[in-house]
């Protein structure tokens, strides 16, 4: 340990044990400003202490002789202002990390003029010695630069001269010597982009220092909105990052694709937690985050090898700082109202299409649809089911620390009622994390506590009206809500109608929640071998519930829906993961060398496990099953998968010019079988900071930053179900025996196993620039990046003939996105107006390169119900393309039908007119299967995001807008709505149906259509693009002399509006649709099930004490 | 230093990890390494296999399959709920029709499992006459499989070995006659080794006797009659013989009865959803009472008699001028003193403007269809399907006989069906034609929704006449030659490059 150090120690200790000490801090500023006359050294001190959180330790008899300080500054650096406030008093001091120590000036600080040794180390703020650095003598050429250690030695002619500390990337110092004869500085890093401590896989890079490409967002620029997910208001925020909402369900979530579909399996990214891989992270309370970090290429992703093939996720939660504690509180109180109804008919306009289409069709019509004169408005079955619902959110964050322990802990409560009646989520986090440093070795840990409730919606009674959304949609306007004489209460549909299910009677009579709990815990431990080798040993614990509750009262509605007994059904299960990883760190400067090296083991196992129980026929009001009378029923099982890994990275950086990162991952997985378990993943990556070359200094007015980085490496995918690898007896398919009838008991193998199944990999290339304008008031990032996906893992279709109950999991081909991202932001001021603006871009286009047979054809995105599929994948083509036999107008007469043949024989021989014409593309005289065409695409040519926050005085305001362009979307509900076929509520539209005299686009009513006219075609793809108001928000903080006044920090006061309006030329419920889980029907609205997207208008506070 | 030497042990120490970690067994199914070692594990096989015949979505005698095995005949009516079903009985179904597409992948799932239980019975220690007879069984039901393929889809994959690599997923189709060899085959095998019945426990299974009867059927269906006859007549010389009530035969209080060959075995045990799949929440009743069964009862109402049936029925009175008991025992409609579900027929809507509903198979000595026999809030029916009764060995008897000119031996097959339904005796001397035209009729009343009608018309060349001749809701969409089969699955031809739709779709 460097003796000067031990010295400055000794003193510190001598101080704290010997005089009184008086530590005080709030939070740290760089720059303070003063406006001081004839003030004493101690309420110089005081002020200093408050704006800047630094401590100041002296002995109260030290301030006695000194002088009264006149100082006015504004917004100058700390150590410039303390500079002036002791120039001339009898005291010097010297700044140990965030403690100003003061002492007596000795005989020699007030000899001037005189040669003298200055000696001194110099730090950045988190301690770490800087070698490199340059220390001059202000107007001279008397220099020297700092060692190894940070520590440098200078002889000065003058002692009342001043010192210049300049290194890259950090703030410019001047320092009076003042007499002194030991100088320490703690350099603060210039507070540009390229600064910015970015998080990456086990470890942290300066921006200047990273090669990969990655996008970031800190959590202070996730502003609290009337969302309950962190992720939701990230959309449209990382350039290559598509989220997109799981579901307007309330705690729904989103789902997260980085740069594209890089698998046909489970796309989602890898989250990582404070170190821990989680299943998600919707689950997590917005106040808590200190970063997102995405990774999105093989060079930032690789070090997580296996699972990082669709890129990773890490999430910091915010730590404790130095210093007195810090209260804050948020809260948010808002009102939540759908976006957009579907139009549908009313009671009376129902009977009259009903009576038309059944006419039309020559059969007899409906007896509820006889008198439609009569019938009036009818059900409003979507005011029935939709309400105004309140949403709240209040947080709670306390942090500080001292000399040794960090600390910060939060709780939050969240509250959102569903737009759809009875639906609802709550959330209660809580959260700790602390570190501790002692000596050589650092401890900490983080944990994190969360409970959900979910109150769903039934999925569907058995009927085809789907859930309740999208029985309100389809229910006849003609039947009521309620029944008082009916079992339950509840009326619904009678007569030769389509069992669609009364929507309040489906919220009302069957109860369904799932309660998630979830423990996230992170241990680990460090200890510092040799300088600059750590070693850390890293625990990752996860545990969760889930704990499904479901419970369907008895009734009867309508005649078509009946359940004479109260049943219950439960299912718990657990996934447990546990991790351990054990990291040598290497971290050394030397010369012009930065090296940071890191070499690892993991080991990683997953444990599921599932138990279900049911029973029937419970007494009214019980929920029980111990009081059931019926039927018991039981489920479980339990699932293990395992992963090892050794890991090693190097950063390299030469002169803050040529950066080199280097990884590799080698990853044992037991998912596989013992001839493919193991995947290795290298990967490798330069950087150029062109901008710090001497040949460029001439333009760094403007051109403050450029660097090109580029990279390639190799990411691996292994996420299908375990056990893959092995024929299975699957057991309990059992059939009826004996005189007796008792159940026989059966098993047998039903599917075919895969024991060859290997790792799916993706080789990634990226290039990229990072470009700093106007001293980095301007930065653009663009990255382009090709990604090649081979050995897909996915479950190829193979034909019904081969006798197996589910498709075997195989390496069934090749994928290739191509992709350009481009974030923009730019902050200034004009005057007291500082401004922001920021915008993304991104374009991925994705190409099947192979796939399964090579004629493999894989169809999916059923629309509805009953009815044929509308996308395609296949090799040539696009993910999930839309493929779609083709509408061509409408048959206006029956001289069009018969022109309409091949070879004399009619093309549509079931048509008339005013029915549906539809493309024979392949010429054979039919419609069918094989006149499908490529009717498009549901991924968009580019998405996009912009926003705006600007403030002035003590108001704020902040925008964003967030889009996609180009991206076609099948309407699934509309396939159901604008057909008379089934006999259930229409769309509007079809009021405006053709008939001989209004030749209209809108076919012609007719019940059991023979001509199709609703089939899945072209007619009901539409185009996706969207531009939506996200945010809006405006807020207020109180003055400084005002919120001193009432004791606080500060506080804040804001409205804000989510989704206040979307442009679209879209019909269905929302164009960001949610739900699809498979990517193969990604562009499909499944509006029958859907849950539409709240519009929220919200007000909220937040309180720092 | 020594703290660094420490902090490296206790590294090593926990990377040091087992190679089992990576090394792990599926703990909740057992693998086929381990199965095949009993005979339990050979009859949990064939229950597996037997189960499929019913399955709820795919299973000739699931509710789809009843669906679909009767819902094109011009004696039935679907209505417009389920849109597949609709179609396929108003012939405008599609390639990509649901139950048409799950009634041939059941099959072959039926068939992949047979074709296990014959790959692999040679492991089991077994002995030699009870080894002989299990893969008597598992032929009896891969033919049975092949048998319904072959009346539904013609040509098909005959496959009749466990796929050993991803290529041999893929089958070309082969022509239909080729699958009838197969059937014929697979039940001349079975007929030899089959037992003649069980011991009570394993009632339900497969018999010599069940074997006899599907060989003589699928030697009609290829018009090999002398065949036919001597597989037939071997049948009569067992102990089947009819009910004395034509009625009993739909009951759930006379299963396996004395008229039934083969017989589908439903009860409302195991789990309690029907619908929940292959596991031990299915319940192993089957849901079609409940799905045919008029609204006012808790039914579905999903199907409907034609009036061409009911006024079949009509045609011939009993000797003492009633109607026929089968028209009884068949349909419900309007007449003095009817009940229905415990309710006069007057509580009940004909909401199709047809005449009829179906009795045969509802349970409508209950009070609605909801409540299973165990108490359970479903709608599983314990009534057995009776696929193979004796009247259809009968019918097919005389059917084989008169096709030979052999009229005169014909007539004591059909007089025991006429006796049973208490009709006078047929006029002697009757053409070949004439005895024809009385099998016609009388098959279209004794099998009324008993998966016959369509396949029977189809074989006698009739399908296009007397659907046209019919008041069947879609009959105007019917060609010739094309709705005779379904098409070969979407699906299939989609995922199987060796696939080729057949030339009329």
């Amino acid at each position: 340990m460097p003796i000067k150090i031990l010295r400055v120690m000794k003193l510190v200790l001598i101080l704290l044990t010997t005089t009184i000490m008086q530590v005080n801090a709030t939070s740290y500023a760089q720059t303070v400003s003063l406006n001081l006359k004839n003030a004493s050294l101690k309420e110089v001190i005081e002020e200093l202490r408050q704006q800047t959180g630094y401590h100041f330790l002296y002995k109260t008899q030290m301030l006695n002789e000194t002088k009264q300080v006149n100082l006015s500054v504004s917004n100058e650096p700390f150590l410039e202002v303390l500079e002036k406030c002791f120039a001339g008093q009898p005291i010097t001091y010297t700044v140990v990390q965030n403690t100003v120590v003061l002492r007596r000036k000795t005989q020699a600080d007030n000899s001037p003029k005189q040669a003298v040794k200055v000696t001194g180390i110099v730090t950045d703020e988190r301690g770490q010695p800087l070698p490199g650095v340059s220390v001059k003598v202000k107007g001279t050429n008397n220099g020297i630069i700092t060692d190894g250690s940070g520590k440098y030695s200078l002889t000065v002619d003058n002692a009342s001269g001043v010192l210049e500390f300049t290194f890259l990337g950090f703030t410019k110092q001047e320092v009076a010597i003042n007499g002194r004869t030991e100088i320490n500085v703690v350099l603060k890093e210039a507070q540009t982009a390229l600064n910015e401590v970015v998080v990456i896989g086990y470890g942290t890079v300066r921006r200047s220092d990273l090669t990969g490409a990655t996008a970031s967002v800190k959590g202070s620029d996730i502003k609290a909105q009337g969302v309950s997910d962190i992720t939701r208001s990230l959309q449209g925020k990382m350039p290559g990052v598509t989220i997109e909402s799981a579901g307007g369900d309330p705690g729904a979530g989103t789902r997260i694709m980085i740069r594209g579909v890089g698998t046909l399996g489970n796309g989602a990214p890898l989250y990582i937690v404070d170190g821990v891989p989680t299943a998600s992270i919707n689950n997590l309370n917005q106040v808590d985050i200190e970063s997102i970090d995405v990774l999105k290429d093989a060079s930032a992703a690789a070090i997580y090898g296996s699972r990082a093939a669709n890129g990773v996720v890490l999430v910091t939660t915010k730590a404790g700082k130095n210093g007195a504690p810090v209260v804050q509180f948020t809260a948010n109180y808002g009102k939540q109202k759908i976006a957009n109804e579907v139009d549908v008919l009313n009671a009376q306009e129902w009977a009259n299409v009903s009576n038309a289409a059944h006419d039309n069709a020559g059969l007899p019509r409906l007896d509820i649809a006889k008198n439609p004169e009569q019938l009036g408005a009818g059900t409003d079955w979507q005011d029935a089911i939709y309400r105004t619902a309140p949403v709240q959110q209040y947080n709670m964050l306390v942090s500080g620390g001292g000399e040794f322990t960090k600390y910060s802990v939060s709780g939050g409560y969240n509250d959102q009622q569903g737009i759809v009646d009875v639906t609802g989520y709550k959330r209660y986090n809580m959260r700790v994390k602390t570190e501790t440093t002692k000596g050589r070795l650092k401890f900490g840990e983080t944990v994190l506590l969360s409970r959900e409730k979910f109150i769903t919606m039934p999925g569907g009674w058995g009927g085809q009206g789907g859930n309740p959304v999208g029985s309100a949609a389809k229910m006849i306007p003609v039947f009521n809500i309620y029944d008082p004489t009916a079992l339950g209460g509840f009326a619904g549909a009678y007569g030769p109608v389509v069992n669609v299910a009364n929507p309040v009677a489906q919220l009302n009579l069957e109860n369904i929640n799932r309660e998630f709990t979830s423990i996230i815990t992170n241990a680990y431990a460090q200890v510092n071998l040799l300088p600059g080798l750590n070693y850390k040993l890293n625990l990752g614990y996860t545990n969760s519930f889930t704990s499904n509750y479901d419970y369907a009262k008895r009734y009867t509605v309508g005649t078509l829906f009946s359940h004479p007994t109260n049943d219950i059904n439960l299912n718990k299960d657990q996934t447990v993961l546990v991790l351990l990883e054990n990291t040598l760190n290497y971290d050394k400067h030397f010369g012009k060398h930065s090296i940071q090296a890191l070499a690892g083991y993991a080991y990683q196992s997953t444990k599921y496990n599932y138990t279900a129980a049911g029973r029937t026929d419970l007494p009214d009001g019980i929920d029980q099953i111990d009081a059931g009378a019926g039927i018991s029923t039981t489920g479980g099982r339990k699932t293990e998968s395992n992963l090892v890994s050794q890991f090693a990275r190097l950063i390299y950086s030469y002169d803050n010019r040529y950066l080199l990162t280097a990884s590799f991952r080698h990853d044992g997985s037991s998912r596989f079988g013992s001839a493919h378990r193991y995947g290795d993943y290298p990967s490798i990556a330069l950087g150029w900071n062109i901008s710090n070359e001497r040949f460029f200094e001439s333009l760094k007015n403007t051109f403050s930053t450029l660097k090109l980085r580029a990279s390639y490496g190799v990411l691996g995918n292994q996420e299908i179900l375990d056990y893959q690898y092995s024929a299975a007896i699957a057991s309990n398919i059992n059939y009826v025996i004996g005189a007796d009838q008792q159940k026989w008991f059966g098993a047998i193998q039903t599917a075919f196993a895969s024991p060859n199944i290997k790792w799916e990999s993706t080789k990634t290339s990226n290039i990229g620039v990072d470009l700093g304008f106007f001293n980095d008031k301007l930065n653009v990032t663009a990255d382009y990046f090709i990604k090649k996906t081979s050995d897909l893992l996915l479950n190829v279709p193979i034909p019904g003939s081969a006798g197996a109950i589910s498709n075997p999991v195989v390496n069934a081909g090749d994928l290739r996105n191509k992709g350009i991202e481009v974030g923009v932001n730019f902050n200034d001021h004009i005057g007291k107006l500082n401004y922001g603006i920021s915008g993304t871009i991104s374009a991925v286009k994705n190409k099947v390169i192979a796939l399964g047979t090579g004629s493999q054809q894989i169809f999916g995105g059923q629309p509805t119900h009953h009815g044929a599929s509308s996308t395609l994948t296949e090799a040539g083509g696009s993910i999930g393309s839309f493929y779609l036999i083709k509408d061509i107008g409408i048959f206006n007469s029956q001289a069009e039908v018969d022109a309409y043949s091949k070879d004399g024989k009619l093309i549509q021989p079931n048509a008339a007119p005013g029915d549906v014409k539809f493309q024979d593309t392949n010429n054979d005289g039919q419609i069918n299967d094989n006149d499908k065409v490529n009717a498009g695409s549901p991924f968009p040519n580019f998405e996009y995001g912009f926003g705006l926050n600007a403030s002035i005085y003590n108001f704020d305001i902040n925008m964003y807008f967030q889009g996609s362009q180009g991206n076609k979307i099948y309407n699934g509900l509309r396939q159901d709505l604008e057909s008379t076929n089934l006999d259930f509520n229409y769309s509007k539209s079809m009021l405006n149906a053709w008939t001989p005299n209004n030749h209209s686009n809108i076919p012609r009513a007719i019940t059991s259509d023979p001509n199709f006219n609703n089939r899945t075609s072209s007619r009901f793809l539409e185009d996706g693009s969207y531009l939506r108001m996200k945010t809006l928000q405006i807020g207020y903080t109180l003055n400084n002399a005002l919120a001193k006044k009432i004791r606080i920090t500060s506080l804040r006061v804001y409205a804000s509006a989510d989704n206040l309006f979307t442009i679209t030329n879209y019909t269905g419920f929302n164009p960001d649709l949610g739900r699809t889980l498979s990517v193969l029907d990604r562009g499909v609205d499944f509006g029958h099930v859907a849950y539409p997207l709240a519009r929220t208008i919200s007000l909220g506070i937040q309180l720092s004490l | 230093m020594k703290n660094l030497i420490i902090i490296f042990c206790i590294a090593a120490i926990v990377c040091s990890c087992k190679k089992s970690t990576l090394e792990l067994q599926n703990p909740n199914q057992i693998t086929t390494e381990t199965f095949w070692k009993t005979e339990t594990d050979v009859q949990s096989a064939f229950a597996a296999t037997y189960g499929l015949l019913r399955d709820v979505n795919g299973g000739f005698w699931g509710v789809r399959g009843i669906e679909l095995g009767n819902g094109r005949g011009d004696d039935f009516f679907i209505r417009n709920d389920v849109a597949d079903l609709y179609k396929l009985s108003t012939f405008t179904n599609t390639p990509d029709n649901g139950p048409a597409n799950d009634l041939w992948n059941t099959s072959y799932r039926a068939i992949f499992r047979t074709n296990q239980i014959l790959a692999n019975i040679d492991k089991v220690t077994l002995d030699a006459t009870v080894k002989k007879a299990y893969i008597a069984e598992a032929k009896f039901l891969r033919g049975l499989n092949y048998f319904i393929l072959a009346i539904n889809f013609g040509d098909a994959p005959l496959i009749i070995t466990v796929p050993a690599t991803t290529e041999s997923y893929f089958t070309a189709k082969s022509p239909e006659a080729d699958i009838w060899k197969q059937v014929i085959s697979d039940f001349t095998a079975a007929a030899a080794d089959l037992p003649a019945s069980y011991p009570s426990q394993w009632i339900g299974r497969a018999t010599k006797g069940a074997a006899l009867a599907y060989l003589g059927k699928a030697y009609v269906y290829t018009k090999a009659w002398a065949n036919a006859e001597t597989a037939l007549k071997q049948v009569t010389t067992m102990s089947y013989q009819l009910m004395p009530d034509y009625g009993d035969n739909f009951i759930a209080a006379k299963k396996n009865n004395q008229e039934s060959v083969f017989e589908i075995q439903l009860a409302d045990v195991g789990g309690t959803d029907p619908w929940a799949g292959e596991n031990a929440n299915q319940a192993l009743g089957v849901t079609t009472a409940q799905e045919f069964a008029p609204s006012e009862v808790s039914g579905w109402f999903e199907v409907s008699p034609t009036d061409k049936l009911f006024n079949e029925f009509k045609k011939e009175k009993t000797t003492a001028n009633d109607f026929d008991p089968r028209m009884y025992a068949t349909l419900i409609w309007d007449y003095p003193g009817a009940t229905f579900y415990r309710k006069p027929f007057s509580s009940f809507a004909l909401v199709f403007g047809y005449h009829s509903m179906f009795k045969k198979y509802q349970n409508y000595d209950q009070a609605n269809e909801l409540t299973g026999s165990s108490g359970a809030s479903n709608y599983a029916s314990s009534n057995n399907e009776r696929a193979l009764r004796y009247a259809d060995v009968l019918l097919l008897l005389a059917e084989s006989l008169t096709m030979q000119g052999k009229v005169q031996e014909a007539y004591p097959y059909v007089k025991q069906i006429r006796d049973r339904a208490k009709l006078a005796n047929l006029p002697g001397g009757y053409s070949p034609d004439q005895m024809m035209a009385e099998i016609m009729h009388q098959r279209m009343i004794e099998f009324a929704r008993e998966n016959q009608r369509f396949y029977d018309l189809k074989r006698w060349g009739k399908l296009a006449q007397e659907i046209a001749n019919s008041d069947k809701i879609g009959k105007q969409f019917f060609v010739a030659g094309k709705y005779d089969y379904f098409p070969i699955p979407q699906n299939e031809i989609n995922s199987n490059p060796q696939m080729k739709q057949n030339s009329n779709w």
